[in-house]
């Protein structure tokens, strides 16, 4: 169901009508949709992930922990939630830019990124980040160079794979804080590079 | 019974809770540079190991450590702990000569799924 097919308000009222027949049949109580909510708006999202990123970028020490184990690393950080047991890191460079999908449905690392954008479960994204990541790449608006390697990571089994972008240029002097700014979402699934200052 | 959705049951979400990892000593078929082919398997039911991999060959990348299968869990055949890998597919061996000659796929894969490929053979 897209967001083309259906309005807003006709989404708003199906799970309207969903959630008091889930309340009256006492199959879920209210306090679990409040704190449900409160997960996914507050606690899990892209905004774990940039700051992984930005102590990535600031802490070569961490850095080199997260890519040896990123588990290990991201738990240290105190990102910790189901669809994110088992984590692998990959770096981009000016060499290597990487990529993730899942090709068989929509495997996302939850503590750090949330729940996936709609056009990541997509059949075309999932198929063609496969088969032609450049053509899906340079849709987002990223060029890779010729001389440089594209790696896909199909997230197929049981690891959930996060990019570490490239730190831009001119960021030299940026603390954490202001390096988060640039950390995008899209720039940690690596179809996008992270914001330039 | 049926089971209701309380807020401690949403709580446990921010647990990782769910891993597949199995702390058990079971030897592995291949390591880290070793040349495989993924067997052309075609089961009925759930399976992890898609259509696009199936008889290609590739070169093991890392050792994951023993993980449950997630297709025996699925046809109630139970956990069948064994490696998962790492593996490297090079983008011309899956999609074929017009595809650019440095870009790879890496896909997980368990033991179960691979035989051994000598690519100099």
């Amino acid at each position: 169901m897209t967001a083309d097919a259906h309005g807003d308000a006709d989404v708003a009222l199906r799970v309207r009508a969903l959630e008091s027949l889930l309340l009256e049949k006492g199959l879920v109580e209210s306090p679990a949709i409040d704190e449900i909510i409160d997960l996914f708006e507050n606690r899990l999202g892209p905004q774990n992930g940039a700051r992984v990123v930005a102590r990535a970028w600031s802490d070569p020490e961490f850095k080199a922990r997260l890519l040896a184990n990123a588990t290990d690393a991201i738990v240290e950080m105190g990102y910790e939630a189901v669809q994110g047991e088992d984590m692998v890191v990959v770096e981009n460079t000016p060499r290597v830019h990487n990529l993730v999908v899942c090709t068989l449905c929509s495997c996302f690392p939850w503590a750090t990124l949330g729940l996936p954008p709609v056009w990541y479960k997509s059949a075309p994204y999932r198929s063609r980040a496969a088969s032609d990541p450049r053509g899906v790449l340079l849709e987002f608006g990223t060029a890779v160079a010729d001389e440089a390697e594209v790696r896909v990571w199909d997230s197929n089994a049981e690891l959930r794979y996060m990019v570490l972008p490239e730190r831009p240029a001119g960021t030299d002097a940026m603390g954490e804080d202001e390096l988060l700014a640039l950390v995008t979402r899209d720039s940690m699934i690596g179809v996008t590079r992270a914001l330039a200052p | 019974m049926t089971r209701v959705i309380t807020r401690k049951v949403v709580q446990g979400l921010y647990k990782r809770t769910g891993t597949a990892r199995v702390d058990a000593d079971i030897a592995a078929s291949f390591k880290a540079g070793d040349g495989i082919r993924a067997r052309n398997i075609n089961p009925t039911g759930h399976t992890r190991l898609p259509r696009y991999i199936r008889g290609k060959q590739g070169q093991i990348a890392k050792d994951h450590g023993v993980f449950q299968f997630a297709d025996s869990l699925a046809h109630g055949g139970g956990k069948q702990p064994q490696h998962l890998y790492s593996v490297r597919f090079t983008a011309q061996e899956l999609w074929g000569a017009g595809a650019p000659a440095r870009d790879s796929l890496y896909i997980d894969l368990w033991d179960d799924y691979l035989e051994p490929h000598d690519a100099d053979a």
